[in-house]
This record gives C-alpha cells, sequence and structure tokens, in this order.
C-alpha cells in the first residue's frame, strides 16, 4: 500500500470507510488523486481473524456508548454502526433492494416528508446498475417490483433457507407475491480487483457477525482493495476530533488520534462519510457546516417490527441467508390482511433468520423471559422464523442527534439520541403486525410474537436545494464549507422503504463522480 | 411443544475440521475459563448477590456451571459497554451497584430478611416486581428498575447463550461453519 506523509497535502482526506467512504475513495484514487482514508476502527483480516462465534465478534460494533432516549428509544451497538476498514459493511446483512422511484418524492405524493433533489432514472439507476455487477449481487432472473431493470442480477439466488421457504408458503396462502431477494452476497465466486477470488456463499447465516470468506460484499473484499491497488492509503485506528481551517472557513487539514497520539494531515478536501451518528457527532463538535441548524435534526430510522414464529419442522434458522426472500407487495400497500393502508410510504417484507444468541437477547428484551421459561422457549430455538419490515419513517422536530455533558472514553462528549414514534410509524407498523401475523399463522406457526425495533439512523444532514433547510447540496456538498463534502446516510431527506446500503453506495459514486468533474 | 434436538457433543465437534482455527480458539478459550472468584469491579457481597440474581435469571444443572456473574464483573472492571445506555439510567457500574442495594431493601421490605437469605420463590418475586418496574424501597426512586432489568437479563442470557454448553443445550452446530472435502 502506498503511505503518504502526514505533511502531504492530499487532494482529498476520507473519513470512514463504510459504504459512504469506500466507493468514492476507489472513484478518486483511480482518477490519479492523492488520497487518504482515516478509519476509526482495525484493519481486519476476516479469513483469520473472523470467528464464527457471536461474542467474540462484537468487535465489529461501534462500541462507544452513545445515550438513546425519547419514547421509542433506538438500540445502537450491534443493532448499528459499524468499526473497522468498511465500517458497517462489516456486519450488514448484505440486502440490497433498489428504492422505487417513487421513495425519493414523499412530499410529491403524499405531502408530507421531504423529495430528494434526485432522479431515480439519471441520478442512481446507473450507478446500481454498475454497483450490482462490480460487488457481485445475487437475484432473481426477474424482479417483480419496480421500474424494468437493463440486465438481470450477475448471480442466481441464493438458496432460500428455511425462514424464507415458510414465508413464501404463507404468502401465497394470502394472495401476496414474493421473490428470492437481492443480496449482495455471491452465489458463484467472483474475481475482485486488488483483492482475488471472493468464494461463492457457504450458507453460514453469520453475515450480521462478519462473514469470513470473502462472499459478502463488504467494502473490505471490494472498493478496499480496489482503492488501495489504484493507489489510495488506508489509514486505520484513527479517530478523527478536529479540523483545520483558514479564513475563508476551508478545510486544510483534519485532526485525528492514532494511538494515542494527535495527528495533522494536511489536505484540499475532506468527505466525511462517518455514519449518521458519528457525522453530525463530528460536525456539532467543530461548529462546522451548521448555518442551516440542521446538522443532528431530521433524525429518521427505518421501522423494523420483526415477528417470529415457532414451527413444527426444524428451521435452523442460523443457515442461509438470512434475508433470502423479500416481498414489496407493501411498497404502497393496498387494502389488505394488515388493514386500511392509512399511512403516508409504505415498506418491505423480508424473511429473516437469526443467530442464537441475538435471539436469545431480543426474547429478553422483547419478551421479559427468564428462568424455566426462557429455556423452554429457547429451546425451540431450531425451529424459529422470523419476518421483518423495513419501512418508512418521517422527520420529526421531536427526533434528534445532540451531544451531552457526559464524555466517552476518549474525553469526547456522548452523542444523545432522541426518537420517538409519530403517528404514521405507528400505523404502518401496526399494518404490518397484522399482515406479518396473518402470513405466520398461514404457515402454521405458533407462539407468535412481536419484537418492535429501528433500525438504521437516517438524516441527521440532509441534503436538498435550500441551504436553510439542508446542510450539503444535491452533490453531497456542505452549503457552508465547499471543500467539504458529506456521503452516508445523514444525507438522506427520506428514509426510504428499502435498506440503505446498496443506495449510500450509491450516492458515494455519484458524489465522486460529480467531484471529478467540478 | 416440546422438540428433542438430536445429541451431540460440542466438544468433539470443536475437535473437526469443520470449524474455524479462529472458531476453535474463540469457544475453547470460553470453555476452559474458570469462574470467576475474585470480582474486580464489584465487592464480595455485591458478587455474591449478583450471583444469585443469575441464578435465578438463568438456572443451570450443577453439571454446566456457566459462569455468568464473572464476565459481567469482567466487563464493568474494563469499562467495556455494547455501544449504548438508555438515558434514564445511570452508568452502567452504578446501575448495577444500585440495583444490587436495591433488591436487598426491597427483599427486607416484603420478607424482612436480605436477598441472600430468601428463597428462590421470594427471589424470584422481588425480581418480578423490578422487571414490572414497581419495587420497594425507597433505594428505587428515581431509578427506572424495569429498563434496567431488560438490560441485566439481556446481558444475562448473552453470556449464557455465548457459552458453547449452552448452545449444546439448544441443538446450535453453526460454529461447525467449514465443509469437509
Amino acid at each position: 500500500m502506498k503511505t503518504h506523509p502526514t505533511e502531504d497535502i492530499l487532494d482529498a482526506v476520507v473519513i470512514g470507510t463504510g459504504a459512504g467512504g469506500a466507493p468514492l475513495l476507489a472513484r478518486l484514487a483511480m482518477a490519479g488523486l492523492n488520497v487518504v482514508a482515516l478509519e476509526a476502527g482495525k484493519f481486519w483480516k476476516a479469513t483469520d481473524d473472523f470467528a464464527t462465534d457471536e461474542r467474540t465478534q462484537d468487535f465489529l460494533f461501534w462500541n462507544d456508548e452513545r445515550l438513546t432516549a425519547g419514547s421509542d428509544p433506538i438500540a445502537f451497538g450491534r443493532n448499528n454502526s459499524g468499526t473497522g476498514v468498511g465500517g458497517s459493511t462489516l456486519h450488514y446483512t448484505a440486502y440490497t433492494p433498489r428504492v422505487q422511484p417513487d421513495d425519493l418524492r414523499l412530499r410529491t405524493d403524499f405531502g408530507v416528508g421531504e423529495d430528494w433533489p434526485l432522479d431515480y432514472h439519471r441520478d442512481i439507476e446507473p450507478y446500481y446498475d454498475e454497483l450490482e455487477s462490480f460487488l457481485g449481487v445475487s437475484g432473481p432472473a426477474a424482479y417483480p417490483w419496480g421500474p424494468a431493470r437493463k440486465t438481470s442480477y450477475r448471480y442466481a439466488p441464493l438458496p432460500i433457507n428455511g425462514a424464507g421457504r415458510l414465508m413464501e408458503k404463507g404468502c401465497r396462502d394470502l394472495g401476496i407475491l414474493t421473490s428470492p431477494a437481492a443480496n449482495a452476497a455471491l452465489s458463484a465466486p467472483q474475481f475482485q480487483e486488488g483483492y482475488g477470488w471472493r468464494s461463492a456463499c457457504t450458507n453460514r447465516g453469520f453475515c450480521q457477525a462478519g462473514c469470513n470468506n470473502g462472499a459478502k460484499a463488504s467494502m473490505d473484499v471490494t472498493f478496499i482493495p480496489l482503492a488501495i491497488q489504484h493507489g489510495a492509503e488506508v489509514r486505520a485506528e484513527c479517530l478523527v476530533t478536529h479540523f483545520e481551517r483558514d479564513s475563508q472557513g476551508r478545510i486544510t487539514g483534519v485532526v485525528y488520534v492514532q494511538h494515542g497520539k494527535q495527528q495533522r494531515q494536511r489536505c484540499r478536501h475532506v468527505f466525511l462519510c462517518a455514519g449518521s451518528v458519528e457525522t453530525p457527532r463530528l460536525l456539532l463538535l467543530n461548529n462546522l457546516a451548521n448555518r442551516s441548524q440542521q446538522v443532528g435534526r431530521n433524525l429518521m430510522a427505518h421501522t423494523a417490527l420483526q415477528i417470529w414464529g415457532e414451527f413444527d419442522e426444524p428451521v435452523y434458522p442460523w443457515q442461509g441467508i438470512p434475508g433470502a426472500l423479500i416481498s414489496e407487495d407493501t411498497h404502497r400497500p393496498t387494502h389488505r390482511a394488515g388493514g386500511p393502508a392509512d399511512f403516508v410510504g409504505g415498506y418491505l417484507l423480508q424473511s429473516i433468520g437469526v443467530m442464537p444468541v441475538t435471539y436469545a437477547s431480543q426474547m429478553a428484551r422483547g419478551r421479559g423471559l427468564w428462568g424455566a421459561t426462557m429455556h423452554e422457549a429457547m429451546g425451540r430455538y431450531n425451529h424459529v422464523a422470523g419476518i421483518n419490515i423495513l419501512g418508512d419513517c418521517l422527520p420529526y422536530a421531536h427526533n434528534y442527534l445532540e451531544l451531552s455533558d457526559e464524555k466517552d472514553g476518549r474525553g469526547l462528549p456522548k452523542p444523545r439520541v432522541f426518537f420517538s414514534l409519530g403517528e404514521n410509524e405507528e400505523r404502518l407498523t401496526s399494518h404490518a403486525n397484522g399482515l406479518m401475523r396473518a402470513i405466520w399463522e398461514a404457515a402454521g406457526a405458533r407462539n407468535i410474537w412481536a419484537f418492535p425495533r429501528s433500525a438504521h439512523v437516517i438524516g441527521t444532514a440532509r441534503m436538498g436545494t435550500d441551504p436553510d433547510r439542508a446542510v450539503v447540496n444535491a452533490n453531497g456538498q456542505s452549503f457552508d464549507v465547499p471543500n467539504l463534502y458529506i456521503c452516508d446516510n445523514s444525507i438522506f431527506p427520506s428514509a426510504l422503504s428499502v435498506n440503505p446500503a446498496l443506495t449510500i453506495m450509491a450516492l458515494s459514486l455519484r458524489t465522486a463522480d460529480k467531484f471529478l468533474m467540478s | 411443544m416440546q422438540h428433542q434436538n438430536p445429541p451431540y457433543s460440542v466438544l468433539d465437534l470443536l475437535g473437526t475440521d469443520r470449524v474455524t482455527p479462529a472458531t476453535r480458539k474463540a469457544l475453547l478459550t470460553r470453555l476452559s475459563e474458570p469462574p470467576v472468584t475474585n470480582p474486580q469491579f464489584f465487592t464480595e457481597a455485591e458478587f455474591g448477590r449478583l450471583q444469585r440474581v443469575c441464578a435465578r435469571l438463568m438456572p443451570q444443572a450443577e453439571t454446566d456451571s456457566i459462569d455468568l456473574a464473572g464476565p459481567i464483573d469482567g466487563r464493568l472492571a474494563g469499562k467495556n459497554t455494547n455501544g449504548w445506555r438508555y438515558d434514564d439510567l445511570p452508568n452502567d457500574g452504578d446501575a448495577y451497584r444500585l440495583f444490587l442495594a436495591g433488591i436487598d431493601q426491597t427483599a427486607q421490605v416484603l420478607f424482612n430478611l436480605s436477598f441472600d437469605t430468601i428463597t428462590p420463590d421470594e427471589q424470584d418475586a422481588v425480581l418480578r416486581a423490578v422487571q414490572q418496574g414497581e419495587p420497594s424501597g425507597d433505594l428505587w426512586v428515581g431509578f427506572a428498575a424495569d429498563r434496567f432489568f431488560e438490560e441485566l437479563l439481556a446481558e444475562v442470557v448473552e453470556v449464557y447463550y455465548s457459552h458453547p454448553v449452552a448452545q449444546q443445550r439448544i441443538g446450535y452446530t453453526g460454529m461447525a461453519d467449514q465443509r469437509v472435502v
């Protein structure tokens, strides 16, 4: 790997190496720019370092304490941001549905929420095409929802696991269309520039605790090796704390702590891609790019209710890609088993597998089981299957991130996140609750139970066209600090009714292209 | 509806090449860790009480003897967190100490005895009151008892089900994820 002295004035410093930072790092390096990525976590070698053990793999999560408040507080830790080169793609499920064009125009269609300042076909779709091929997404030959695709997914779908087969059965009974899902995990080996051959998925079902054979398209086996191949430097274990600025307010250097020592890297441009909690935290700490006062505001989180059930036949819920099956019939739902669709936006349905410690922990939190009842319920773990939604969420004034007075182990203020569901999210969740229970009943489930949750913090540095109402413009560039770009899910103007990773990567490539054109 | 999981030995499985070296190392280390007898964070009295609590939350056969309180003590001594905390709870260490003092007071109110000397059924009654957010005693004032109980229970079951012996009990064989050719 090529390295740069900190005294060099680099073309760009990229902060964070997840879905927001890694694609643009590679793009900038391939254009011949001198770029360094600063990553708070370590540079792992998954094939040697990752164990098939949930507890050992806790190091993948952002474990600096965050304070969670509001009437529906969001769980962090393993439920959200990651750390390590690759960011949270190290523990994402690799579920990569595309948004549908109407996801980008919630305000136009419903009169609430926000439109995106982007056009699906012009600004996003070409990047989806590129990404799905590059990452090696496995999916169905014909995907039933959204605009027609230019080509099929590159690889055949991954095998449908136990939960997927049961969901298929329940949905068929209710007349709900399902399809094998798109997953950024290989169903056949693929050569990856800078990395070598990535293996096909072996159905370990351990995506959320780290893939150890390169099958899952996390950034550490895709864009990061590509970036390094083209001259980028990835500097691990570097936590950014400050920015140096000139008299015009432009950033001239990034200050970070590496192995307990403060360092300064000079640069011409900064790409802040630290995720929707660390990005606004860093901006607030430095009172940066916040003339709009929107940093930390408009915080959203996907409605992500899970419905679990027990089946007579063995399911083996740890086996196979966790999100094997999808339905987007509920993208803009009409009247169905869930009751009237009296809400804005919609959601997708996915079958879910689960690892044992995660499932036990959820039963502790969601059902409060202990003693003999917990033993009995976990005794049926092999017979458990779940369905999950991923749904819209509107921005509200009562949902935001702030800096608390409490300091973390690094001496920085802990972030405090307020989150309470609004009426729209309550209605959407209630609809989904009814529908998923009906699916599981049709599939023959017993002891059905609901685990309320939300996932993916979104919107804390949103993009828009109005500098008074947004933090960055449609190209991800700060309205206040012209040599600062932001790219992660903090810039999403609306939550979208799909998992965010593929869209973050698409924005990342687009941001790089727009920057290179400027 | 109770299912029988086919019997197997997790120890035998860990010896095969269906398990990666990293996985084998992690699980054998956990299997061989001696139970904590000298707590680093809690006092002896607090630690003993936490062990009694754990024995009610996840009761075990004598032969299993998975150390549940020890890893909690180790985590708190190392100032490690799971990445988040309910804003209405004090920091993890203070919350644990408050809880351990609080259940003793509740036991005094309900049974005129220390939590350490009441029967298992009586201990369960105290713990249920905490879980429901209505434990007796002034030590609990201003403390979100039900929230803390959720945190405590989640940590205890996570420690328990991370142990290969507990995983064997529920028929989990996912650690053996390597194809053998």
